[in-house]
C-alpha cells in the first residue's frame, strides 16, 4: 500500500517538475558523484550569485526520485502522512503552473543547481527522464554506494547516462583526480573542463598548504598565458579545494547577468 | 587475576538500575534515558537500509562516507570546520569515543586526566580503563557550579594528559561560559594537555540567551590540535539504544584515535549509521519538541522540589534533563539513595557517584514522563512524611 502511494506521488512530482522546467526554462547545473556534492553545489551557487543570477539549489539530501522534483519545485517534505502529501502536491501543482509566489521574491530562478544521487543501477535513467542538464559536474566515484553495484565501474556507467543527456553546447566538468571520472570525457564531444590537483587539469590547485585556520593554495588556470589565483579558505579537506576550483570554472565560463532596466536605473 | 579491572567499578547509575530491577513497581529517575521514542523518519531510514541489504557488512572504520559528509555539514553550520574524510570518526556512542580517545592520549608518564566533580559517573571509570588516573577538580556549588580555577591550576601538571568535561554538564546542567572555556584552553596550551569536550546535551539548553551564547572550543581553528569534541545522537534524537555518536579533531589526532576505535569496535553499528544520517538531516523538528517537553518537565520537577525545601536545596538547571539537589541536612548520598529505593521504590543516583564533591546530593532525571515524575515525587514526599 505504502509503495503504491509512493509510486503515485513520485509519478505526479515527476510530471509537475517537468511542466515547471518546460514553463520556466532555467539553466540546469547537475552535480553528481558519490561524495563532495554539497560543497560543490554551495560553491556553484555562490559563484552564480556573484554574477547576479537568481539561483535555486537542492536542500539537504533532496536529490533522488522524490527529492529531485521537490528541489526543482523549491519544495521540501519529510512526511509519510497521506494528507500532508496532498498539501505538498497542491503546492507543487501551483508552482509548476506559476501560481505560487516564493518568499524570497516573485522571480523564478535563472539557474537550478541540483545534486543528483544514485543508489542502484537504472536510477540515473529515471532521473534524466526529469531533468535535461546544461552543465554536468562530476565529483568522485567511491565505495559510498557500492553495495548495490557489481563494482565501481558500474557506477561510472550510470554517470554516462547523465552525460548523454547533455546538449551539444553543454559543459561537462570533471574531477581530473578520479580516474573513473576522468575517463568519462570520452563520452562527450562538447566542451569538457577538468579540475583537480593532477598536472593536466585545466583548473589546477597547486602549492597547497594546511595552515592553522584553513588551507592556502594557488589556482592555476590553463590558458595561453597561465593564470594564478591566490586563495585561502577556512575549511579543511581537499573537497573544499575542489569547491574553490568550481568557483573559478564558473567565474571563467559564465557571463555576468545583465541587470534589468529598472535595476540599472536604481543603481 | 583481574589486576587491570579490580579497581574499576560498575557505574553507580547501573548499580542502582540493577538493584531497582529486582524490586517491583519502582519508578526510576536514575538513568538518563529520554522517555521518547526515536523519531519515525529515523526508524524508517534504518528499515529502508535494512531492507535494501545495506547493513549486514562493516562500514569503513571511520564510518559511512555519507554520514561523515552530513556531520561535516552540520558542524559547519555551528562554525566548526572539519574534514569528513580524515577528521571525523563515527563511534558506538560517546562513551566509545571517549574511551578510544583516552587510550590514544594516555601515556605512562602522562597519565592523569582532570575531571570536574561532579561530572558524569562513567568518566572516572573510563579513565581507569584507559590506564589513567582520574584527578578531580571541584565545581563550586554556590557560584552556580562554576569551575574552581585555583584548584584546576594546582592539579594540572606535566603528568596531565587531558581534561575531560561535559558541556552542558551532567549532572548539574551547568553551561560553562566562553571565558571559562578559554581559560581551560590557555592552561592546556601552557601545560600541554588535550581537551575532551563531551557535548551530548548541547541541544537541550532552555533559555534563548544561553542557546545563543553557547560556545565550543572546537570553533577555534587554532585549537584544533588540542581539542577532541564528542557528540552522541543518544540524547538529542532519543537514540540511546542505537549506540551512535561521533568525534572530531585535527587529522593528526584522529589518525591515532582511529587505530584504537578499529581495535575496539571495527566500526559503529552500520544500521545506526544509516539512522543517524536521517536524524541529522530531518530530526531538528523533533529536537525542538523534545526540548519543549523537557523544559516543562524541568519546571514540574522543580515545583515538586520547592514543596520539599526542608529536605532539598537545588539550582534550577539551564540545560540537560537532570537536576542535582543537595540533601538537607547533609547525608550519605549512597545510603539515602538505597533508603529511597527500598522504602519509597524510587530510584535516583547518589551524588557521590559523580565525584567526591557530589556527596550529599542526588541526581534526578526529568527525561522521564510527567507521570513518572509526579508519581516518584509523590512517593518522595510520602517518604519524608513518614
Amino acid at each position: 500500500m505504502i509503495n503504491i502511494f509512493k509510486k503515485i506521488i513520485q509519478f505526479k512530482l515527476k510530471w509537475l517538475a517537468k511542466i515547471y522546467l518546460w514553463r520556466v526554462k532555467p539553466r540546469v547545473i547537475v552535480i553528481s558523484g558519490t561524495t563532495g556534492r554539497h560543497w560543490i553545489k554551495e560553491a556553484a551557487k555562490e559563484a552564480l550569485e556573484k554574477k547576479n543570477f537568481l539561483v535555486r539549489t537542492s536542500k539537504k539530501n533532496f536529490n533522488a526520485e522524490i527529492g529531485l522534483p521537490l528541489s526543482i519545485l523549491g519544495l521540501s517534505s519529510n512526511t509519510a502522512n497521506f494528507f500532508e502529501w496532498q498539501k505538498i502536491l497542491w503546492q507543487a501543482l501551483k508552482t509548476s503552473l506559476g501560481q505560487r509566489r516564493f518568499k524570497e521574491g516573485s522571480n523564478e530562478p535563472d539557474y537550478l543547481v541540483l545534486e543528483v544521487a544514485i543508489d542502484a543501477p537504472e536510477d540515473m535513467s529515471y532521473l534524466v527522464g526529469i531533468i535535461k542538464p546544461n552543465i554536468v559536474i562530476l565529483t568522485t566515484i567511491t565505495m559510498i554506494c557500492a553495495e548495490n553495484f557489481e563494482n565501481l565501474d558500474e557506477i561510472g556507467k550510470e554517470y554516462e547516462e547523465l552525460i548523454k543527456a547533455l546538449p551539444w553546447n553543454g559543459i561537462l566538468v570533471l574531477n581530473n583526480d578520479d580516474l573513473r571520472i576522468k575517463e568519462l570525457k570520452k563520452h562527450f564531444d562538447g566542451n569538457v573542463v577538468t579540475f583537480g590537483f593532477s598536472s593536466d587539469s585545466q583548473y589546477k590547485a597547486v602549492d597547497v598548504f594546511k595552515i592553522s585556520d584553513g588551507q592556502s593554495f594557488k589556482i592555476e588556470i590553463q590558458r595561453k598565458e597561465k593564470n594564478f589565483l591566490d586563495t585561502k579558505i577556512n575549511r579543511f579537506g581537499k573537497h573544499h579545494i575542489y569547491a574553490e576550483l568550481i568557483k573559478a570554472v564558473i567565474g571563467d565560463n559564465f557571463k555576468e547577468r545583465q541587470k534589468d532596466f529598472f535595476g540599472k536605473i536604481l543603481e | 587475576m583481574f589486576s587491570r579491572t579490580k579497581n574499576i567499578n560498575l557505574s553507580p547509575i547501573k548499580q542502582i538500575e540493577l538493584l531497582a530491577s529486582q524490586i517491583p513497581d519502582v519508578v526510576s529517575l536514575a538513568q538518563g534515558v529520554p522517555s521518547f521514542d526515536t523519531p519515525d523518519s529515523v526508524k524508517k531510514a534504518a528499515i529502508k537500509a535494512l531492507n535494501k541489504g545495506l547493513v549486514a557488512k562493516y562500514s569503513l572504520t571511520y564510518g559511512l562516507l555519507k554520514l561523515r559528509e552530513t556531520i561535516e555539514q552540520r558542524l559547519a553550520e555551528d562554525g566548526m570546520y572539519y574534514d569528513f574524510e580524515k577528521e571525523i570518526i563515527v563511534t558506538a556512542g560517546s562513551i566509545e569515543a571517549i574511551t578510544a580517545t583516552l587510550i590514544a592520549l594516555i601515556e605512562p608518564k602522562k597519565n592523569e586526566v582532570i575531571l570536574f566533580s561532579p561530572s558524569y559517573t562513567s568518566y572516572a571509570e573510563t579513565v581507569k580503563v584507559a590506564g589513567g588516573k582520574p584527578v578531580f577538580v571541584n565545581l563550586i556549588e554556590n557560584e552556580g557550579w562554576r569551575i574552581d580555577f585555583k584548584s584546576l591550576e594546582q592539579k594540572t601538571s606535566l603528568k596531565t594528559a587531558a581534561i575531560l568535561f561535559c558541556n552542558p554538564n551532567n549532572p548539574t546542567g551547568t553551561i560553562f561560559p566562553k571565558e571559562d572555556l578559554l581559560k581551560i584552553a590557555n592552561l592546556a596550551e601552557k601545560k600541554k594537555f588535550f581537551i575532551l569536550s563531551d557535548e551530548v546535551y548541547k541541544d537541550f539548553i532552555y533559555s534563548n540567551e544561553d542557546k545563543f551564547n553557547y560556545f565550543s572550543l572546537a570553533q577555534i581553528p587554532e585549537l584544533r590540535k588540542k581539542i577532541i569534541r564528542i557528540f552522541s545522537l543518544s540524547k538529542a534524537y532519543a537514540m540511546t539504544g542505537w549506540r551512535i555518536g561521533f568525534l572530531h579533531s585535527d587529522e593528526e589526532i584522529v589518525r591515532e584515535i582511529l587505530k584504537v576505535h578499529d581495535s575496539l569496535v571495527t566500526c559503529a553499528p552500520v544500521i545506526s549509521q544509516y539512522a543517524a544520517i536521517a536524524a541529522l538531516d530531518f530530526g531538528d523538528e523533533e529536537i525542538k519538541k523534545f526540548r519543549q517537553q523537557y523544559e516543562e518537565r524541568r519546571d514540574l520537577i522543580c515545583r515538586h522540589l520547592d514543596d520539599l525545601k526542608d529536605f532539598f536545596s537545588y539550582q534550577k538547571p539551564n540545560s540537560s534533563y537532570f537536576v542535582f539537589p543537595r540533601l538537607l541536612p547533609k547525608r550519605d548520598s549512597w545510603q539515602f539513595a538505597l533508603n529511597l529505593l527500598e522504602k519509597a521504590h524510587v530510584a535516583v543516583v547518589p551524588g557521590v557517584g559523580f565525584g567526591p564533591n557530589g556527596e550529599s546530593h542526588i541526581r534526578m532525571s526529568f527525561g522521564r514522563s510527567e507521570k513518572d515524575i509526579n508519581e516518584s515525587m509523590k512517593r518522595i514526599k510520602d517518604f519524608f512524611q513518614k
